[in-house]
C-alpha cells in the first residue's frame, strides 16, 4: 500500500532534465560526512547560473545546500542499509528535490506519524510548539525540528511517499523538496 | 574553556561564548559537550551572556536546536540578559536566528 503525506503536486517529473546521485552504501560506507559533500557539491552545482549576482549566488548556494543536507541527513540517520538516490532539478521559480531510500517498517510507521503531526497547520507555529516540546522531553528521538525548519525557514514545500521495496520487512520511502528560488539582486 | 573540532571551534571569554565553522550536529548528544560549556557560563550567575555566532558559517538543524534549548535554559533566569549576535552575510542566521526571539522575547538579537 502506498501513503502520501505534506503537498502531492511537487513530485518530480521525469519529463524535466534531472540530475542523479547514487551513494552507494558498501563502496562509500556511508557517513556522516557524505552529508555535507555532497550537498556542498549539489549547491555548488545548481548556484553556478547566479554567479553574476554575489548576494544571489550566496542566497541561491546556501539555500540549496541546507535543504540537500537536512534530507541526505536524515536519509544517512534513518534508512535501512542500502544505497541513498538523489535527484534534483531547477527551473526559473524553483529548486526540486527528491531523496530516496530504503527504511525498516517500524521506522517508517514512527515517521507517519510524526509526519501526521508537522504537515497540518501553519510550520512557523509547529516550529515553535515543537521546539518547546522537545526541550521539555528530551528523549525524543525524531523531533521532526528539521523539516519544520525547512517549510517555516526557507519556504520549503515538502512530500514523502511511502511504498512497498523490494524486500517485504522494508518501505521505499521517497522525500520531496521544493524551494523558491527568488532572484533579487540584478 | 574550548571545543574544537576539525569542522569548528566553541569558545568562551568571560560570559561571551564565541562560535567559529560549521558545526552540523548528528544528534543533541552529539552537541553535548556545547550544550555544557554554555550551561557553565549560565550557572556562574553573570548579568549577560552574549553568544557570538559571526563566524558560524553553517549550523544544521540540531545545532539551531541547541541554540534554542540554551535559549529556553537562558529564559529561567530573569536576571540573566541573554545576547545574540549574528551577521545578516550568513543566510541561515537571518533564516532561523529570529525564531530564538519567539521563544525568549527578552532576547536582543543584534545582526549587523
Amino acid at each position: 500500500m502506498t501513503a502520501l503525506f505534506g503537498t502531492p503536486d511537487i513530485a518530480i517529473g521525469m519529463k524535466e532534465s534531472v540530475s542523479r546521485l547514487r551513494l552507494f552504501d558498501g563502496p562509500l560506507d556511508l557517513s556522516w560526512r557524505h552529508c555535507a559533500t555532497t550537498s556542498d557539491f549539489i549547491a555548488d552545482l545548481f548556484a553556478l547560473r547566479f554567479q553574476s549576482s554575489r548576494n544571489d549566488y550566496m542566497e541561491v548556494r546556501h539555500s540549496i545546500g541546507y535543504v540537500v543536507n537536512e534530507l541526505i541527513e536524515n536519509a544517512v540517520k534513518f534508512r535501512a542499509p542500502g544505497e541513498i538516490v538523489i535527484e534534483a532539478s531547477m527551473d526559473s521559480e524553483c529548486f526540486k528535490l527528491k531523496v530516496s531510500n530504503d527504511v525498516d517498517n517500524e521506522n517508517a510507521s514512527e515517521f507517519q506519524s510524526l509526519l501526521a503531526d508537522i504537515t497540518v497547520g501553519d510550520p512557523k507555529d509547529l516550529l515553535i510548539q515543537r521546539i518547546e516540546a522537545n526541550a521539555a522531553n528530551p528523549d525524543v528521538a525524531r523531533s521532526g525540528l528539521g523539516l519544520l525548519t525547512l517549510m517555516s525557514d526557507y519556504g520549503a514545500r515538502l512530500a514523502w511517499i511511502f511504498s512497498p521495496a523490494d524486500e517485504s520487512d522494508r518501505i521505499y520511502l521517497e522525500t520531496y523538496a521544493s524551494i523558491p528560488i527568488a532572484q533579487t539582486h540584478n | 574553556m574550548e571545543i574544537k573540532t576539525d569542522d569548528y571551534r566553541v569558545w568562551i571569554e568571560g560570559s561571551d561564548i564565541f562560535f567559529d565553522g560549521a558545526m552540523r550536529l548528528a544528534s543533541s548528544e552529539a552537541g553535548a559537550p556545547v550544550m555544557a560549556l554554555a550551561n557553565s557560563v549560565l550557572s556562574s550567575n553573570p548579568s549577560i551572556i552574549t553568544l557570538n555566532l559571526k563566524d558560524l558559517h553553517f549550523l544544521n538543524s540540531s545545532g539551531i536546536n541547541l541554540l534554542a534549548k540554551f535559549t529556553i535554559e537562558v529564559r529561567k533566569h530573569p536576571e540573566v540578559r541573554l545576547v545574540v549576535r549574528g551577521t545578516p552575510d550568513i543566510p541561515w542566521q537571518s533564516k532561523s536566528l529570529p525564531n530564538l526571539k519567539k521563544l525568549h522575547p527578552a532576547l536582543v538579537l543584534l545582526m549587523n
